[in-house]
């Protein structure tokens, strides 16, 4: 069965570019526009990997990610921002890996392959 | 005219002359008129000594102490003092004067201001000289004008000397609200830019691999990645360049950090014949650094050198010690710094570059700012030498401590 990535971001144009690329890719993708939707999601489907914006509108990434982390501290998270020097901040440290958005996507498809290729 | 020599040293107070010039002459003209060998004006300096600022002398003066010999006494009593070499002469008695070996007549005269004596005219004769009424009235007024004369110099250097503090705190003030102004322009702007841009550039890389092989729209769209990528590169100077970066501070030599940042540039070097010329003081040079915002500050200012020596040159790379601080130069031969833009290159987005983003300068100022350091530039044999100093790491100081300043936006 294909691995099931929840890409969550505010901007409807990158949501639908990262679903179209990373289907490309080989992966089943689902949506979610803010982060109360992606907890939603992740309590009614299985999800392989989350693609997470950190600045968005109500409950941020940094939170999205501490929850997440509390319920399914296996579920491989990848954090996307605008903001490098996020980094330094310790509550984006659980995370799996830390992505400055690029309209490159190549760093992003390499790192969900490194984690996803590896997981049974 | 007995009032000319009076005229004569206040055409000299308002002429443009430096103050010793002023004074050689006026004491030259005192000295004739008075009919005195030698004539001396004598400031208090620093370490107690009167120092003679402006002299006609035969001989040297001794160096005199408060209260030692005539000017010394004139000094500290803030009276004239006369003497006269010769017996029964009540004033001489008691004095030792070193400075009157083969004189007869001496007089010191002290400046005074209100009640606060800043020094000591002082006249000496081979022989007996006895002034008229007029002559010492003349004195006085000589006195007072050289007097005034100090004291319009000390003012001036003063006034010149605050002004210049002033304005090199105003240029820091400025510079400093300039760059937390763009701080909070640059992370709105990084959000705002960042995610359209990415929109843009990643559909049309979808776009680029729809297109069937040939079509002539595959060059445009390639062209459009391009522009993107550029555009994107600019926005990571600018973020890198956020007030709130963290920086993480360990000791480490300062020899290996610029050995460091010089191997990125090998294939740069040679491309452009550049050859280089490393020097370094022995020793370790330990600063508290972040290792890799360092590395940033040193990329850009070699990029910055060697950008200057397309054509060829020496790049200086010198590391050594100086009391506090460890120093780093990086000089180029490039021809350096038109010194009409050197108050502008450390400001973002200021180049003379036909490619340069303008922030290469101004990244490795904050970065050296924030290790509590400072870069001065100058332009220095055929180039421009940039100087680095930082703080030498102290035994008593942490190895390691970690700096948040400000949340993250």
């Amino acid at each position: 069965m294909k691995k099931r990535i929840l890409v969550v971001d505010d901007e409807e144009g990158l949501r639908l570019l990262y679903k179209e690329e990373l289907e490309d890719e080989g992966w089943d993708v689902e949506l979610a526009a803010s982060g109360e939707e992606s907890l939603d999601k992740l309590e009614k489907d299985s999800i392989d990997l989350v693609l997470l914006d950190i600045k968005m509108p109500g409950m941020d990434g940094v939170e999205v990610l501490r929850r997440v982390k509390e319920k399914w501290k296996d579920l491989p998270v990848i954090l996307c921002t605008a903001y490098p020097h996020y980094k330094h901040d310790f509550g984006t440290w659980a995370s799996d890996a830390y992505i400055t958005k690029s309209s490159d996507l190549t760093e992003l498809k390499q790192t969900i392959r490194d984690i996803l290729g590896k997981k049974p | 005219m007995e009032y000319d020599i009076i005229e004569q040293v206040s055409e000299l107070a308002v002429s443009g002359s430096p103050l010793e010039e002023k004074l050689e002459k006026a004491v030259a003209l005192l000295a004739d008129y008075l009919a005195f060998d030698g004539c001396a004006v004598l400031l208090l300096d620093e370490n107690g000594y009167m120092r003679s600022v402006a002299a006609k002398c035969p001989e040297a003066l001794p160096p005199y102490r408060l209260g030692q010999g005539v000017p010394g006494l004139a000094f500290t009593g803030g009276a004239l003092i006369e003497v006269h070499k010769e017996a029964g002469d009540a004033a001489w008695e008691g004095i030792e004067d070193s400075g009157l070996e083969g004189y007869r007549t001496a007089l010191a005269y002290p400046l005074k201001e209100k009640e606060r004596t800043c020094g000591v005219l002082f006249l000496r004769a081979r022989a007996k000289v006895r002034l008229t009424l007029l002559k010492r009235q003349i004195l006085k007024l000589a006195a007072m004008q050289l007097l005034i004369l100090v004291k319009s110099s000390e003012v001036l250097n003063d006034h010149h000397r605050v002004y210049s503090e002033l304005l090199e705190m105003q240029q820091k003030l400025v510079s400093s609200e300039k760059l937390l102004a763009l701080g909070d322009m640059a992370a709105t702007m990084a959000h705002e830019i960042r995610n359209p841009l990415l929109s843009i550039g990643g559909y049309a890389a979808r776009l680029k691999r729809q297109l069937p092989p040939g079509s002539p729209a595959l060059g445009y769209l390639e062209q459009m990645g391009a522009e993107i990528g550029r555009i994107e590169k600019i926005m990571n100077g600018i973020i890198r360049f956020l007030k709130d970066n963290a920086v993480e501070l360990k000791t480490d030599d300062l020899h290996c950090m610029i050995d460091e940042a010089m191997e990125l540039f090998a294939d740069e070097i040679a491309v452009h014949c550049i050859k280089v010329d490393r020097r370094s003081s022995g020793g370790p040079l330990p600063v508290l650094a972040d290792r890799e915002q360092m590395k940033i500050a040193f990329d850009n200012l070699i990029a910055n050198a060697i950008q200057s020596m397309e054509k060829g040159g020496i790049l200086t790379l010198e590391t050594s010690r100086a009391g506090e601080f460890a120093v780093a130069k990086v000089s180029d031969t490039g021809g350096g710094i038109d010194p009409k833009y050197m108050g502008y290159i450390f400001n973002p987005f200021f180049t003379t570059k036909k490619h340069g983003t303008g922030l290469g300068l101004p990244i490795a100022n904050s970065i050296i700012m924030r290790h509590k350091g400072t870069i001065e530039v100058r332009n220095e044999g055929h180039g421009a030498a940039f100087i680095i100093k930082l703080p030498v790491a102290g035994a008593a100081a942490p190895n390691s401590s970690r700096h948040e300043t400000g949340e993250a936006v």
